[in-house]
């Protein structure tokens, strides 16, 4: 297994090396820089190249890049230069909000995901089958940032059960925190519930209909036991290939509804970053954020040892 | 004619009752100005700095005016009065201000301004200010009393006071320790009735209301940027809220008390709702249409002129602004000090089509291809280009839109080439004056990008003229000048609708959230 984590490990720095060398790459194609904020409205053509080469701007991109890259060695990723403080301190002060809201959004999309898609499987061809598949097609075809809206509509403006936005730290209020984060992780993990739901579904019908199920319900075995122990067990190994790719799909996701509910998250930290071309947030932040992608999967790859004996036995 | 005794007996009862209850909800008025609470203002973007006199952003304006003062800001009606200044004594030369302190105004940290925190105050802002050109004739900054400081110009500035007070990048006067750190680096100290608190970024920035903070006892009430301030809230908290959708819905569930701007369509569906208020802060700003002169086709005058006869303002206007606009073709608000009048309201909003086609074949136009730029920060940018290509393209003109975001607009619009029209929202300008709005297409950085020789020396003569007949008939010729070269098209004025709950009493909009002054109703 030891050799298995260290593997996986190594093979995940030539993906943060490529994530970091295209995101070089997209702020060297990309027009604009923060000069324009920085020098203020009256700047002159002067003031903004010394501006640029205090910066080091003026560099070859390589230049940059070989710069960059030696003092992620050492463990530095670099000085914001609107924010005017380390870049490690910016995201990691934002990566909470963040993860709270992919955290809880993965949770709730994979456990109503998997409940409706068992209940479906279970009562194939029902009208609770036709019922929770319409729901996953609902979850599937409406965007986030408006179903985030609309939900605001309903349970904060008029239920008054939510705040409409903002953070609460979990140290500050645990009730606070738990209450300003349902409704953007619900709104978030909508989506993603409809995906989960259709896979457990289709998951669940193939494994039901296997010999070993009936073997099961033959000897007697309690329905409940046949299904959540030995068919969903089974059935969950393609859904939690899932979770892993959706960890990417919630952590991007999460950039929209950070603005939607007013969220302090990392999302709008690199959003803000992009628009003001603060390209050392940019930077460290995406790669930070694909760090945290890469390390799920790490744990997803891990988990399905769990979940299939055949990979954990080396089969 | 006898009077009817018991009508009269009446009459005076009732007046006497009338009275009575008028000055009843006076004293009630009065005594309604509850101090206390936690106002929650809310403004779509994070303030880009809290060093007042290093940006000249809107959304740093919005709260940094309530922290930090000037000597000298605008009143109500937009005339320079002294705010920490006692007063100003120009020398009859024109070459020495001797600015007065007003005595015992306190920072937030305590210490008593005197006359070094403003020299070094004000040496910093001709090093780092926002617009630090304004600055730029003054050869000397020095104390010259405890609460003394004289300016000394290179040459007369007859309109130095309007350029000093102007809250573009406000020249405030901050602690002498802080003014010697470098931009963006103090501590938010100032003068304002309220202080700093917290900054979190894209989540909210604090104030609470300065105990010790020198009202200005010379007025009776606010007045502009000055007056007599008074803080009656214990807090203010300003929210960032990006989405308009979720601030509006923050506002009608009552977690926030004020929002800096909602968007028009919403104004008009809050408008029935008793509990809360709608402000029109009308005029606001002047949306405009730039060319670039070292570009073809816009480098032919008569090109130009032939989308200034061509453009139909009213459809523009109409659907950038959401229908809140004025279409007037004068290049300072109406029937302000500088309005001239009847000049160019010939050639404004004219939507003549066959004439624009003819003035395109005499410009000896070959369908050359015409970039609009603009951005996707300021939405009437983007909606006004969207009916500008539109209205180009039935001219018979070869026209697309190049939208993209802030910063690269910025870039691009200080190239030479690559762009044709430019679109631009010009906020501060208008309310600045003249100077403030012709500074911004004169001289080397003009937005034209080619200069006009003669609008140049207009705008010397405008800056170097005193007497205010003189300066209206050059500004009247600058106005002239604008109609005859058609290098920039103004399109018409936007305003800016606000809300409130009913709960904030006192509000009155302004070109900053005033949170001193109003306050929040039990």
């Amino acid at each position: 297994m030891s050799g298995f984590l260290i593997r996986r490990i190594l093979s995940a720095i030539p993906v943060l090396f490529v994530v970091s060398l295209v995101t070089f790459a997209i702020i060297a194609i990309v027009p604009g820089d923060v000069t324009a904020e920085l020098a203020g409205a009256e700047a002159s053509a002067e003031q903004r190249d010394q501006i640029r080469r205090q910066l080091g701007l003026d560099m070859p991109l390589w230049q940059q890049a070989v710069n960059w890259y030696g003092a992620l060695l050492r463990g530095d990723l670099g000085h914001s230069w609107l924010l005017n403080r380390p870049v490690t301190e910016a995201v990691l002060e934002r990566l909470p909000v963040t993860l709270s809201l992919a955290g809880i959004a993965l949770v709730l999309a994979v456990v109503m995901g998997v409940l409706l898609g068992v209940a479906a499987a279970i009562r194939h061809d029902s009208w609770l089958d036709q019922g929770t598949m319409s729901l996953a097609l609902l979850g599937l075809s409406v965007p986030d940032f408006w179903f985030g809206l609309i939900l605001i509509s309903v349970f904060s403006v008029g239920l008054a059960w939510f705040p409409t936005g903002g953070y609460v730290p979990i140290s500050e209020d645990v009730f606070g925190w738990a209450r300003s984060m349902v409704l953007p992780a619900l709104a978030l993990a909508f989506t993603q519930m409809g995906v989960i739901a259709r896979m457990t579904r289709a998951s669940m019908l193939e494994v039901l209909g296997q010999d070993y199920i009936r073997t099961a319900r033959a000897k007697g075995m309690l329905r409940p036991t046949v299904v959540f122990k030995h068919a969903l067990r089974n059935a969950l190994v393609p859904v939690i290939t899932v979770i892993g790719v959706m960890t990417g799909v919630l952590l991007g996701g999460a950039v929209v509804i950070e603005q939607v509910f007013s969220l302090p998250g990392v999302g709008r930290l690199i959003i803000g970053a992009i628009q003001r071309r603060d390209f050392p947030i940019i930077q460290g932040g995406l790669l930070i954020t694909a760090s945290i992608f890469v390390f799920v999967n790490i744990l997803v790859d891990l988990a399905y040892g769990w979940f299939d004996p055949r990979v954990r036995n080396g089969r | 004619m006898p009077k009817n005794k018991g009508v009269s007996r009446l009459w005076r009862m009732l007046t006497v009752t009338a009275a009575a209850l008028v000055i009843g909800l006076a004293d009630q008025s009065a005594v309604a100005q509850t101090a206390g609470g936690d106002l929650i203002v809310v403004q779509s973007s994070n303030p880009p700095s809290l060093d007042a006199m290093v940006t000249t952003s809107q959304m740093s304006r919005n709260i940094t005016m309530n922290i930090y003062e000037m000597l000298y800001g605008f009143s109500e009606d937009i005339r320079p009065i002294p705010i920490l200044a006692s007063g100003v004594q120009i020398s009859d030369d024109g070459l020495t201000y001797r600015f007065g302190l007003r005595e015992g105004v306190k920072f937030h940290n305590g210490d008593v301004m005197d006359a070094e925190d403003v020299r070094a105050s004000l040496a910093r802002y001709k090093e780092i200010g926002g617009t630090k050109s304004m600055l730029a004739g003054v050869t000397g900054i020095a104390v010259t009393g405890p609460l003394e400081v004289t300016l000394t110009m290179e040459k007369p500035f007859p309109g130095f006071l309007e350029a000093f007070a102007s809250p573009r990048a406000p020249a405030v006067i901050i602690p002498a320790e802080e003014a010697a750190k470098p931009a963006n680096e103090i501590a938010f100290i100032g003068t304002g009735p309220y202080k700093f608190v917290e900054y979190v970024p894209d989540s909210h920035v604090k104030l609470e209301r300065f105990a010790e903070y020198s009202a200005d006892t010379r007025h009776s009430g606010i007045d502009g940027f000055g007056g007599k301030k008074t803080a009656l809230l214990d807090t203010v908290t300003f929210r960032v809220i990006p989405e308009p959708g979720a601030a509006v819905a923050a506002l009608e569930a009552g977690e926030v008390h004020l929002l800096e701007q909602i968007p028009v369509p919403t104004a008009r569906r809050l408008a029935g709702n008793d509990k809360l208020r709608i402000y029109e802060n009308m005029p606001w700003a002047f949306l405009t249409f730039i060319f670039n002169l070292k570009e073809a086709p816009t480098d032919n005058e008569k090109f130009r002129q032939a989308i200034q006869i061509g453009l139909d303002h009213e459809e523009i206007m109409a659907i950038a602004t959401e229908g809140l606009f004025n279409l007037h073709h004068g290049w300072m608000y109406d029937g302000t000090t500088y309005d001239a009048g009847e000049i160019g309201a010939d050639r404004y909003n004219v939507a003549d089509l066959e004439r624009a086609k003819s003035l395109l074949a005499e410009s000896g136009y070959s369908n050359e291809p015409f970039s609009i730029l603009t951005d996707s920060q300021i939405p009437e940018h983007g909606k006004a280009a969207v009916v500008i290509v539109e209205q180009l393209r039935a001219m018979g003109i070869n026209a697309s839109v190049n939208q993209v975001d802030w910063p690269t607009a910025l870039q691009i619009r200080l190239q030479d080439n690559g762009w044709n029209g430019w679109t631009l929202m010009m906020g501060i300008e208008p309310y600045l004056g003249p100077e403030a709005i012709v500074s911004a297409f004169a001289g080397a950085a003009s937005h034209f990008r080619a200069p006009d020789a003669e609008l140049d020396a207009l705008y010397a003569e405008l800056v170097a003229t005193a007497d205010l007949a003189a300066r209206q008939a050059v500004f009247a010729r600058i106005q002239q000048r604008f109609y005859d070269i058609a290098a920039v098209i103004k399109l018409g004025e936007n305003g800016l609708m606000q809300a409130s709950s009913a709960a904030v009493e006192g509000f009155k909009p302004f070109r900053y959230p005033r949170v001193y002054d109003i306050w929040l109703s039990k």
